[in-house]
């Protein structure tokens, strides 16, 4: 197959004006001078309107008497393709299963909400939060007492038989 | 023997009279679902979950028990068969509290995998379930009631194998529960473990276990436990680069589908922390880390320098035939002569399985003690592994210790010696005065073969990466032996097998490649020659 080349047609130097065209230009910054339209949020006195399926980072569910809902069933950190949970189980005082530790490396996380997608429990989940930041690179280890504690909404999820979310 | 040609799902297969349609199925890769069906049980057929369709039979037949027989054609998966035994998954499901993932069963699990496959989408029971909790049935054994599906395996694996009857079913219909007759329970039998390993769901789990790894979650290597000379056939499961837990893996010749209790519970050994990590030299104060080249080099050019002064070397029990082997090459090849001596802890007494007695927990408590007799190592000292090294304590010329940690020898152990190597896991008192100090890998950090007390060559497999800078003992021994006799280094434990096979009339014939996973015996006379 041969490569064919689009030749294209470009204004001459010295041939053509532009005067038009700066006209048009400066027509619409004065329409805007005039009748401003904005689009700036002035954040963060404003705070953005996120989708309802916007992922940001983990919050983890309590019972009402304040314990974690997790059961360590280890199926995050299977699932996770980014492999930033972990996880070790144990059994409680009254023979629950819960976890010992439970970690997420939120750089190494990639936001894709499996964690929340395949949980049986509705324990863990990505939540509608991105104002993130830290002094220092260990603050975005997760721990357990720290994703119990986000209070922030969670995200819904695609739902197969609701595909857009109605 | 009399054979019988039959038809299952419209492939041919012919099997010994006596075989069961269960087993005939298995043979063609077809598997039939099963509960209480167990190859090293008796089968009950109480389960009702492997019914299959026999052409000309009023019923379905439940595949356990109906015997193969002449010109049957049999459906594993006609409609028939396929409702009925969605039937029976539903009634599982009535009490079942479906509690996946929190059951430590989950992913090995016989009534998610068969639920899975041919079960309902939905239960239909809208009844509350009947509620047990759980009961300590004493040794490692905890038993969730609500999870049972009443198959009595368990039951019937104390009553026919360990011939200890200790578990019975109490009550009937949906009240029926697994129980002990006594306080006690479990405990002290020394082969109750292996109901965990038979219970086809989560209802016996090991406590030792429990919570601490999914079963999706572990890498199985095949492996021969450690524990005493019947080197029983295992698996090792391992995550994180440490062993989970020890199964029994199926060989009919040493182990069945059975291991004690003892063997089970002794793993954490090859987690223990403190191992040593780096190769060093220099004595007492002077012991300096160093890495593999250097050092072997260094020894190289003592062992050298030495040529031809007498060599007293000390092995291991636990050490592989190939490590043992490349020992009394290295020895040989350094002048002296090719005998050592080892010792081993021996328990007071066997400890026989009634139901399989080819399975003994035996004296010897370590894998490779025929192993070590066979090649020429002689034992000594007591029965715990102590006394008998006087001698190789205060030898002069060259003294290589392999593997026995020197537990009950002094800090003066090899004070006279012209040369003293100490090969190990872990440091030792009395490796103050060796020359150098060689970290080597445990059994489930490298490959090789143990020879077990029935005179059977088994190999095991390489479960773990090894700790720092540990190696084989067969590597090291035999890079040394090599340079020394100018054969070049062994390039892999089946190369090192096969240039022992070659110069060790016993083992004649033999490699890695015919061993296979459930190795071969040697001839009588030959393994207790």
């Amino acid at each position: 197959m041969s490569i064919s080349v689009k030749v294209m047609k470009r204004p001459e130097a010295g041939r053509t004006s532009y005067m038009r065209a700066t006209l048009r230009g400066m027509s619409l910054t004065l329409r805007h001078l005039v009748r401003p339209r904005s689009v700036t949020l002035e954040y963060p006195e404003e705070q953005p309107d996120l989708h309802p399926r916007w992922r940001g980072t983990h919050r983890m569910e309590v019972h009402a008497d304040g314990r974690p809902k997790c059961v360590a069933c280890g199926l995050c950190p299977t699932v996770c393709p980014a492999n930033c949970i972990r996880l070790v189980g144990g059994e409680d005082d009254q023979g629950n299963r819960y976890p010992i530790v439970y970690e997420i490396d939120e750089f190494r996380c990639i936001f894709c909400g499996m964690c929340q997608e395949v949980c049986p429990v509705e324990a863990i989940h990505v939540g509608q939060h991105f104002e993130n930041a830290e002094y220092t690179r260990d603050r975005f280890v997760y721990d357990l007492d720290r994703l119990m504690e986000q209070d922030h909404p969670v995200t819904d999820l695609w739902d197969p038989s609701d595909p857009r979310s109605e | 023997m009399r054979t019988v040609t039959l038809t299952i799902d419209s492939a041919e297969v012919t099997v010994p009279k006596g075989t069961s349609l269960l087993q005939a199925a298995e043979g063609l890769g077809i598997e039939v679902p099963h509960y209480c069906y167990h190859p090293g049980l008796t089968a009950p057929a109480q389960c009702r979950i492997c019914l299959v369709e026999v052409e000309g039979a009023p019923k379905l037949q439940p595949s356990c028990v109906t015997m193969a027989e002449d010109g049957q054609v049999v459906r594993t998966d006609s409609d028939a068969a396929l409702r009925m035994r969605k039937g029976v998954l539903e009634f599982y499901l009535v009490n079942h509290p479906l509690d996946c993932p929190i059951c430590d069963m989950s992913g090995e699990c016989m009534l998610q995998d068969y639920v899975f496959d041919e079960g309902r989408e939905k239960g239909r029971s809208r009844e509350p379930k009947r509620v047990f909790g759980r009961d300590d049935f004493g040794g490692d054994v905890l038993y969730y009631g609500d999870r049972c599906v009443m198959c009595t395996r368990c039951v019937r694996f104390m009553d026919e194998v360990a011939r200890d009857s200790r578990l019975t079913v109490v009550e009937r219909g949906s009240r029926a529960v697994i129980d002990t007759f006594f306080e006690e329970g479990l405990e002290g039998s020394p082969f109750a473990g292996n109901v965990v390993d038979i219970c086809p769901v989560g209802a016996l789990v090991s406590k030792d276990f429990l919570h601490k790894a999914r079963a999706w979650d572990l890498d199985h290597t095949p492996s021969v436990c450690t524990s005493c000379s019947q080197g029983c056939n295992i698996e090792l499961h391992t995550r994180d680069n440490l062993v989970q837990r020890l199964k029994p893996r199926a060989n009919h010749e040493v182990n069945g589908h059975w291991m004690c209790d003892y063997g089970r519970a002794n793993y954490e050994w090859y987690n223990r922390a403190g191992r040593l990590e780096e190769p060093s030299s220099g004595r007492g104060g002077k012991r300096r880390g160093g890495d593999w080249k250097s050092a072997l080099e260094h020894l190289f050019v003592r062992l050298v320098e030495l040529a031809g002064t007498e060599v007293r070397v000390v092995g291991s029990p636990s050490a592989s035939v190939e490590a043992l082997g490349a020992l009394l090459a290295l020895a040989e090849a350094a002048g002296g002569a090719a005998s050592g001596v080892f010792r081993s802890r021996r328990a007071e007494s066997e400890d026989p399985m009634p139901g399989f007695p080819l399975l003994v927990r035996r004296r010897d408590l370590a894998a490779n003690v025929d192993g070590a007799r066979l090649l020429g190592f002689e034992r000594v000292g007591d029965d715990e592994a102590a006394g008998g090294l006087e001698e190789v304590a205060a030898h002069d010329g060259i003294v290589v210790v392999l593997g026995d940690e020197l537990a009950d020898q002094s800090a003066d152990f090899g004070g006279e010696a012209a040369l003293y190597v100490y090969m190990g896991h872990f440091d030792s008192p009395a490796a103050g005065n060796a020359d150098f100090v060689l970290p080597i890998t445990t059994a489930a950090e490298e490959e090789g073969t143990f020879v077990n007390a029935q005179g059977r060559v088994q190999r095991y497999w390489q479960g773990l990466q090894p700790l720092g800078a540990a190696r084989p003992a067969w590597l090291v021994l035999g890079a040394l032996a090599g340079a020394l006799m100018g054969g070049g280094t062994p390039a892999s434990a089946a190369k090192a097998f096969a240039a022992l096979a070659a110069a060790h009339a016993p083992l004649e014939g033999l490699s890695h490649e015919a061993l296979g996973e459930l190795g071969v015996a040697l001839a009588a006379e030959a393994a207790h020659g």
